[in-house]
């Protein structure tokens, strides 16, 4: 083994607190809020070990503290990736909302042991991705990725509905896998190799063919159209945290991931950049059209989702196609404030599941006037998907646009008019979403009197959703700090 | 930080405190409310007339802080001659339909947050008027919309509020969203989100860039205008915001598209580009005109007549900036400001007679001068402005659109029909005040006692209505300075 251990620690810290955190649980019988307490701390220690492993090693190419392994073509390595390191900051971010929150909304639940140890294993799953160097590898932590996803998708199992989600994500995650491992035998069996630096210096039809099934794995994971039919099952019947989770960080990580290993595949960036603008016009209009007749909050989220997942696309094709940095930095930015809108939304919409044990969008009729922070702080997620300005999601669309208009080319032109048409229709779906929740109820609930039986949220709910509309706001009118930070991964990202 | 500029900043950050004390008194009563909301709103108009000083140096205040460096995007305000116009306009509007407010039932529940959206929109408004930077110039566009879009829902009338709401936000939103790429465009092909580093470099962008920057601009500011055929958002949703949101939305809003047309395409680009769009200006401005005229003749619905009021006076408006000359788009200017004061009394006299009668269709209405005479002398003083009868301000500001295109150099004739057009206007004011004012009264469980809250705002205007109309040398003058800073002797 060579190079420093402080790369790795990060991983060892998720993987091992996930063990830690089960046994302690079970040893101790400690309570769903106090292992809620112990996920808080260990995804803080992960973050703090993320923060001090870019901060040795500024630049991987030159340091030897930027990998641990074993340096042999054979050996397995694990080198630090900037981009994978941006992308699971936000991951642990979300993660550390969605587990405070959690300490609430599991408190119904007794199998809240498995619970927290899923969510650590699935972002440990997302840093292994990232920082891995070999095909083989790569592939075991998508596959661990799916286990505990499906997992946890499917963790509410006395409900059919999300036993049959679960499945469902799991057999479209397990056929993603099986296309991956193809990529992996055509890989192999042209370069001989499984190690993306050796394949990227040796690459033909077949390692290009392997690119293919990569893209085509990442992108059942990402919920790409036609790819996408887990996704509205999925996203509506998790646990709303969970959705908030995969929906806002796991599943667009792999719209960066799959560039990542297609480029040193042998795919071309411009064909990358091509197939990725073609999807992501379907996706943004499907998405959007879909929306539009949604009568659950969490299915309409899901195909917002969708939709977010055609803009994302569109800003890194446009990026690979044009060779353009500033289109690539437009995604890192709308990655960032999709996962905070996105999750906000899905805690949002888990507040009316847990209190009102619905989310239908009959029963959220006037329910402003029962809970007033869900239905503020929802509504305050929807404008931002929206794109409404002063907040993240409209800094996310004026960069995307500046990227488009910079290069005027008449396929990128055609790309921004079709998400313009997107974007028009989707508010036809958010407006109305927005304001049923301030209209009166046509129901025989409490709203029916003058003064409406208010429920009160819980702290462990209100706080992480009061700090993710902290960071959309912030992102909305001081998007600089984080533009910097992006700024600076580009730097150390070699995506183009 | 100089005094003016913090007094400049002050007309976007008073009223925002006064959003964010409103929020925060959740308690707060509806006069409470109101006084608050009068009080941030009245620092918006008192700041901008002890700037008036500073402006006769010849030089327009502004204030600028780097805001999103790495974009090249800044905090940038400037007060000048045209925004001035613009900026106390709307102030003076919403000022007047805050106070009507009072009077009017809607709004009692959660008055802080009714009249935090009013204040809101306001500031929309007058960030729109004093934004320096294209970014900036477009948040406040859109926090217009945003204040404007939840007042109807929330305080609107009738079920289909929600509906009518969509609409204007959708369509509305279309007209933004290509004001947003032409933004955008010109600060990426410029290198610049500065309007005034813009005026020197957008004349140097290849001409077809320029043309089609203009077209998208008209055509997003035309939305805003609700200018035929991009009006169909405009009469439901008159109809069913509330009264004083009405107000506002009609007198003080559609001149932001105007103030959009002067600031961009006119401002920025060089006359050359903009001639192919001249004709064409002028004639969406004559139908506008003459079918707003039309359907306010054909419509029963007093608040409709009003509202499709708009649609035609908005069309003077377009004629008189289309005709790209000085007396043209002068005349388009002063017409805002005069629109503006009349559209504002004749909604509140539609208010008081719709309280007073219980019955919203001219046909059920009839004889109201016995029960409200001094409602009455309002209204007549409001139909004779807008039927540009003189001495009152649309007379005047009619005569120099007028002026305008008989100088454009297009064929006489549009002019013409134009004039004969706004005979129209003549013969629906005259409808609307006969049909309400005069004849037997119907229906016969009216009350005959407005609203004081109501009624005061009301005489106020048309006070103010008569003095400008009398006096429109001070007005002439800022907006004539107005247009030279601006252009620069262009037109």
């Amino acid at each position: 083994m060579s190079g420093s251990f402080s790369v790795v620690l990060p991983i060892v810290i998720l993987v091992g607190g996930a063990f830690g955190i089960t046994s302690i649980t079970m040893f101790l019988r400690l309570k769903n809020k106090a292992a809620a307490v112990l996920t808080l701390l260990i995804l803080l220690s992960a973050l703090a070990a993320l923060t001090h492993v870019v901060g040795r090693a500024p630049d991987p190419s030159q340091s030897a503290s930027a990998f641990y392994g074993v340096l042999s073509p054979d050996g397995i390595l694990f080198k630090i990736d900037y981009l994978g390191v941006y992308l699971i900051f936000v991951a642990i971010l979300v993660g550390i909302f969605v587990s405070v929150y959690s300490g609430e909304s599991l408190s119904r639940d007794h199998r809240f042991v498995l619970y927290y140890p899923l969510i650590l294993l699935t972002i440990s799953g997302l840093l292994g991705l990232f920082f891995s160097t070999d095909l083989f590898n790569i592939f075991l932590w998508v596959e661990l990725t799916t286990v505990s996803s499906s997992a946890l998708i499917a963790f509410r199992y006395q409900h059919e509905a999300a036993v049959k989600a679960g499945f469902k994500y799991l057999i479209m995650s397990g056929l993603g896998g099986m296309i991956m491992m193809l990529g992996v035998y055509f890989t192999y069996r042209s370069s001989g190799s499984l190690a993306l630096s050796v394949i990227s210096d040796h690459t033909d039809l077949f390692t290009r063919i392997g690119a293919g099934c990569f893209l085509v794995g990442f992108w059942i994971k990402a919920g790409v159209f036609p790819l996408h039919t887990w996704v509205p099952d999925v996203y509506s019947k998790a646990p709303s945290a969970i959705s908030g989770l995969l929906a806002g960080v796991m599943s667009k990580s792999m719209l960066f991931l799959a560039p990542a290993v297609c480029l040193r595949l042998g795919m071309s960036s411009s064909e990358l950049g091509l197939f990725y603008i073609l999807f992501a016009c379907v996706n943004m209009l499907f998405g959007s059209i879909r929306l539009l007749k949604q009568d659950n909050l969490r299915r309409f989220l899901a195909y917002s989702s969708i939709a977010h997942t055609g803009y994302l696309m569109f800003a890194l094709g446009i990026g690979f196609l044009y060779e353009l940095e500033a289109a690539i930095t437009a995604g890192l930015f709308l990655f960032v404030s999709g996962a905070v809108m996105k999750s906000l939304a899905f805690l949002a919409a888990g507040i009316y599941e847990y209190y009102l044990h619905s989310s239908d969008v009959e029963d959220l009729k006037g329910v402003y006037r029962r809970m007033s922070l869900p239905a503020v702080t929802g509504s305050i997620a929807l404008a931002g998907l929206a794109g409404i300005p002063i907040l993240a999601g409209f800094n996310g669309k004026w960069l995307v646009f500046s990227a488009v208009l910079e290069i005027s080319d008449p396929t990128a032109l055609l790309g921004l008019a079709l998400f313009l048409l997107s974007s028009v229709i989707s508010l036809g779906g958010y407006l109305p979403m927005l304001a049923v929740q301030f209209q009166p109820s046509n129901g025989d609930r409490s709203d029916n009197t003058d003064v409406p039986v208010r429920d009160r949220i819980s702290i462990w709910m209100a706080l992480p959703i009061a700090g993710l509309v902290a960071l959309v706001v912030l992102l909305g009118v001081i998007p600089s700090p984080w533009l910097r930070v992006i700024d600076w991964i580009m730097n150390w990202v070699s995506l183009l | 930080m100089k005094i003016t500029e913090l007094l400049l900043t002050g007309i976007i950050l008073l009223p925002v405190s006064g959003i964010i004390l409103m929020l925060l008194w959740r308690k707060a009563s509806k006069t409470q409310a109101a006084i608050v909301a009068i009080i941030s709103e009245g620092f918006a108009f008192v700041i901008p007339i002890i700037l008036l000083a500073e402006l006769r140096t010849g030089q327009p205040v502004s204030f600028s802080v780097p805001w999103i460096p790495m974009l090249g995007i800044s905090f940038s305000l400037e007060l000048n001659w045209l925004s001035l116009v613009f900026l106390l306009t709307e102030v003076l509007v919403t000022l007047a339909a805050m106070v009507y407010s009072l009077g009017e039932k809607r709004g009692e529940k959660a008055s802080n947050f009714y009249y935090s959206l009013l204040l809101l929109f306001s500031l929309g408004m007058s960030g729109t008027t004093l934004a320096e930077d294209v970014f900036l110039f477009y948040v406040f566009w859109e926090l217009m919309l945003i204040a404007s879009v939840l007042l109807i829902l929330i305080w609107g009338s009738g079920k289909n509020r929600s509906r009518v709401a969509l609409k204007y936000f959708i369509i509305t939103h279309i007209g933004s969203l290509m004001v947003l790429v032409c933004l955008i465009t010109l600060q990426v092909q410029t290198g610049t989100a500065s309007l005034t580093a813009l005026a020197q470099r957008a004349s140097s962008l290849p001409i077809g860039m320029q043309q089609f920057l203009i077209l998208f601009f008209l055509i997003g500011f035309c939305v805003k205008m609700a200018i035929f055929p991009l009006h169909i958002w405009l009469p439901d949703a008159h109809t069913v915001a509330p009264m004083p949101v009405t107000i506002v939305l009609a007198a003080a809003m559609l001149a932001m598209g105007a103030y959009g047309i002067l600031r961009f395409p006119i401002a920025l680009f060089p006359v050359q580009s903009m001639q192919p769009f001249v004709i064409w200006m002028m004639v969406a401005g004559v139908f506008s005109e003459i079918y707003g005229a039309l359907m306010a003749l054909a419509e029963k619905h007093v608040k409709r007549i009003i509202a499709y009021s708009s649609v035609s006076q908005m069309g003077y408006i377009l004629f008189g900036l289309g005709s790209l000359t000085a007396q043209g788009i002068m005349g388009g200017v002063m017409h805002v400001v005069y629109h503006a004061i009349v559209k504002t009394l004749l909604f509140m006299v539609v208010g008081i007679v719709l309280h007073a009668a219980r019955e919203k269709y001219i046909q059920d209405l009839g004889g109201m001068a016995k029960l409200l005479p001094v409602t009455t002398i309002c209204a007549a003083i409001g139909v004779l402005g807008i039927s540009a009868m003189p001495p009152l301000g649309i007379f005047t500001s009619e005569w120099m659109i007028f002026t305008g295109g008989f100088r454009s150099g297009y064929p006489v004739f549009l002019t013409v029909i134009s004039l004969i057009g706004s005979l129209f206007t003549v013969f629906y004011a005259l409808r609307f005040f006969g049909k309400i004012f005069l004849g037997e009264l119907k229906p016969s469980d009216s009350t005959g006692n407005p609203n004081k809250a109501l009624l005061v705002p009301t005489i106020a205007v048309t006070v103010f209505l008569l003095v400008e109309g009398l006096a429109p040398a001070p007005l002439l003058t800022w907006v004539m300075r107005g247009l030279s800073t601006v252009f620069g002797g262009a037109y």
